[in-house]
């Protein structure tokens, strides 16, 4: 075993609160000199979060951030940087218009000694230094947005490590590459570390945690509930610290499965991302869709609802074939949507509870061809007490209310719809357990009635145990259908995560 | 009255309160029948291109083409008098309907082709502008019949009808906003966009009924304009879009769209009316009183972008009891 470098940077007790969660709860790491730190957990379990405060976008409630044993306060992104935090978030922060050496010297550009013009060649030099640096090949002079992906992605490497930094976080640098640039990327981290960085490395992907990383923690509801050295990582071991068991008994699940077939898609095709994909779906069961971010789970789901148009495919509902064009369509033929960002796409914050309700269907308030605001009240009156929403939620805007209370509004308004079937995307993110249970009961009502239920979730846990059948999702189509009774959470995890990519990559040091 | 208190008018019309009394302390000759009997006559054209204005506004969009539309009706409206020969009624049937026309080239800009509003609609100011010199040969139509009169002028029980004017047309704006579907539908669209596609809401067909519908009160404000005038003119109503605009806002529609009352426009075309027509009364040059419009805009927009901070903090407050009460759960 080598020697470890030097802890250049350490959390102490690290606690961060937001509306109804905490996000961290007294999170103490350390990142040494030389080390690839891998942090892995599911989505809200406060990976990001942790990054945010170490680049100054949060500031912890609680806890410490030290430097080489000094306290610091990391006030601002702008002073994170300055002590040398370079982040490379999910989403580029490149301007696309502009050219490679514009982009790295954003915002502190180099002017002549002599006068205020900005010196250009300057700038290209030392854009060309720092990239053969790093070994990137790519011209200095291209403007961003002519460059691949992953082009742009090392563009963001470079910029963020254009000033001195000593410490380089990737928050899931791979999710948009193919494999032989994962590779490439790889390669320069290592290169990286080998430098002397401590490098924090966000990513979902098992086989990279095996393959790449130093050093691995596993965060789970904003707590380090396990960390491994080189030595031990392996995909079983973190999975393994992944799933724990103490959350069994939050999933009161019912079976109400029949054999009754009331959704039947076949050969679903979208612009948009899915590809050829066909399902059954039963009465009163659940139906998980499982897979990974951008596997295309929410793409098949928009399909199916109008709100991407079909290029291709079919879709009975009852036994009869039904066309979907748009969002309309799909309501009309009973189908509800809960989107997975109920703040963007869900929720009409200009309105309180009730005309988030009866949105989908104005026609039950019609009387006498007007809108009858007394249907309107009453029954979101009582849409708020079957669902315990809070009664805040009839005269304040939606805008306040916490997200367990906004997502039962919005399921609120497919009850209201008088939904058959329920396509439910990421239903419980970011909501706390107690509003979670709620949702799952929901569910259970809702399956007991005869409804049908396709839930997708990154939470897998939750995806086997409220789940009567899983449909795998890979590449925008389903894979395979399997009863839940036969997967564990780890095959879960494996098949949709490890398995076919730790084949491809193989195993590079063992 | 906690009810009042809370609504949503209260505010424009403290502000119109304001506005009043600092008007009658400000000159003895505001607070005169003659004086109010004008104004009841001026606030006509601007209170039926305000409704339009905050139809538009609520979808988030905006409308600065109104003023140059209005003059292009006019001069349409002048022309099938004059030329055509035809009554005047069937000019004020013809051209609602033109309005309707001009607002959906519009919204089909706005909702089809994808152009932002403010873009789509100073081009089609410039273009309803070069349209109406395009008619007489760029001059004005004058004494077009003695039958505007009767439209503009006649008083009924006493009262100037276009009161009445503005309280049924009002009254049935109020009505379709609040008790129809399509309203609904147009807070919708502009509170969320996305959301409203998702929720089976037709956003392009939205879209286009309501700048229709804002055409629509471009032409029932020309039919005003050029009877009051009794003539129609290229150069009427420069900086109109200006007051509607105004008017919409400082009555507290939010210009993200989604929030706004058309009862409260009117108490804001009220205010903006009383601040011009003060300005005139102490014969104020209209230099300033351009000067002073574009600060009324300011004001109310500044207004409006402070609101939403203001609301964040009440909601930071709901927020921490949230986190309070979710601690006692978990203790």
């Amino acid at each position: 075993m080598s020697e470890r470098g030097e802890v250049l940077w350490e959390v102490k007790h690290l606690t961060k609160i937001f509306p109804g969660v905490k996000a961290l709860d007294d999170v103490s790491m350390q990142f040494h000199r030389g080390e690839i730190h891998g942090l892995i957990g599911e989505n809200g379990s406060g990976k990001s979060t942790l990054i945010k405060c170490l680049s100054g976008v949060y500031q912890p409630e609680e806890g410490d951030i030290y430097h080489q044993g000094k306290l610091v306060h990391v006030s601002s992104p702008i002073a994170a940087r300055k002590m040398g935090v370079a982040t490379i978030f999910q989403e580029f922060s490149l301007v696309p218009t502009l050219s490679v050496v514009e982009n790295i010297f954003l915002g502190r550009l180099l002017y002549k000694e002599n006068n205020r013009l900005i010196d250009w060649k300057k700038m290209r030099n030392e854009a060309e230094e720092l990239l053969d640096g790093l070994d990137i090949d790519i011209d200095p002079s291209a403007v961003v947005k002519n460059l691949s992906v992953a082009q742009q992605q090392l563009v963001e490497i470079a910029k963020a490590l254009s000033i001195h930094a000593s410490l380089l976080i990737m928050d899931e640098p791979t999710a948009a590459l193919g494999q032989s640039e994962i590779e490439r990327l790889h390669l320069l981290t290592r290169k990286l570390r080998d430098q002397g960085y401590a490098i924090i490395y966000i990513s979902h992907r098992l086989d990279e945690m095996e393959s790449l990383v130093d050093r691995v923690t596993v965060l789970k509801d904003g707590v380090v509930t396990g960390e491994c050295g080189r030595q031990e990582i392996s995909v079983s071991e973190i999975v393994r610290i992944m799933i724990g068991s103490d959350i069994e008994n939050h999933y009161p699940k019912e079976h109400n499965g029949t054999e009754e077939v009331i959704l039947q898609a076949e050969n679903l095709t979208t612009r948009q991302g899915a590809r050829h994909a066909g399902f059954e779906l039963y009465k009163g069961e659940v139906l998980g869709f499982a897979g990974l971010i951008g596997s295309g789970r929410t793409q098949i789901a928009r399909g199916i609802f109008g709100a991407d148009s079909l290029l291709e495919g079919s879709l009975k509902i009852d036994g009869r074939k039904v066309r979907i064009r748009r969002p309309q369509d799909a309501i009309r033929a009973g189908v509800a949507f809960v989107t997975e960002n109920r703040k963007s796409d869900g929720l009409f914050m200009n309105f309180h509870a009730g005309p988030n309700i009866s949105v989908v269907k104005l026609e039950k308030l019609l009387q006498a061809g007007l809108l009858s605001l007394k249907k309107e009240e009453s029954s979101s009156r009582e849409y708020v007490h079957r669902l315990k929403i809070t009664p805040t939620a009839l005269e304040k805007s939606v805008r306040f209310l916490s997200g367990g209370n906004q997502q039962k509004v919005v399921i609120a308004r497919w009850l209201f719809s008088q939904a058959e079937i329920f396509i439910m995307d990421e239903p419980t993110q970011g909501i706390d357990v107690q509003a979670k249970v709620e949702v799952y009961q929901l569910m259970n009502r809702l399956t007991a009635a005869g409804k049908a239920v396709i839930l997708i979730s990154s939470d897998f846990p939750e995806l086997i145990a409220m789940s009567d059948r899983l449909a795998i999702v890979r590449d925008g189509t389903i894979t395979e259908t399997v009863p839940v009774g036969n997967i564990t959470r780890k095959e879960l995890m494996e098949i949709t995560m490890g398995r076919q990519n730790s084949q491809k990559s193989g195993r590079v040091r063992s | 009255m906690k009810k009042i208190l809370k609504s949503e008018i209260i505010g424009p019309f403290i502000a119109f309160l304001v506005v009043f009394l600092l008007a009658c302390i400000s000159t003895e000759r505001f607070l005169v029948l003659s004086n109010l009997r004008n104004l009841v006559l001026q606030i006509c054209v601007t209170a039926f291109l305000a409704v339009g204005a905050t139809f538009v506004i609520l979808t988030g969009g905006i409308d600065i083409s109104c003023g140059s539309a209005v003059a292009l009706q006019t001069m349409l409206f002048a022309t099938m008098i004059k030329s055509w020969g035809l009554s005047v009624w069937a000019g004020v049937v013809l051209l609602v309907f033109v309005g309707v026309i001009m607002g959906a080239f519009n919204g089909f800009l706005v909702s089809y082709l994808k152009i932002p509003a403010f873009i789509a609609t100073l081009s089609s100011q410039s273009m309803f502008r070069g349209l109406s010199y395009m008619i007489n040969n760029g001059s004005a139509l004058q004494s077009l019949s003695t039958d505007t009169e009767k439209i503009f002028y006649t008083t009924v029980f006493g009262l100037p009808i276009t009161l009445i004017y503005i309280v049924v047309f009002f009254a049935l704006a109020h009505i379709f906003l609040t008790y129809t579907r399509s309203g609904r539908k147009i807070y919708a669209v502009g509170g969320n966009m996305e959301a409203a596609q998702l929720s089976g809401i037709h956003v392009k067909h939205t879209l286009m009924l309501t700048y229709s519908l804002a055409g629509m009160c471009t032409g029932i404000a020309a039919v005003l304009y050029a009877c009051r005038l009794n003539s129609g003119s290229q150069n009427f109503g420069p900086g109109m879009e200006m007051s509607a605009i105004a008017a919409a806002v400082i009555g507290g529609t939010s210009m993200t769209g989604g929030k706004g009352k058309v009862v409260a426009t009117l108490i804001g075309a009220g205010t903006v009316l009383i601040v011009q027509n003060v300005l005139n009364l102490n014969s104020i040059s209209t230099a300033i009183q351009q000067v002073v419009n574009g600060m009324m805009i300011l004001l109310a927009v500044l207004l409006d972008v402070w609101r939403a901070p203001i609301g964040r903090i009440f909601g930071r407050g709901i927020a921490k009891a949230g986190i309070n009460r979710a601690k006692e759960v978990s203790n």
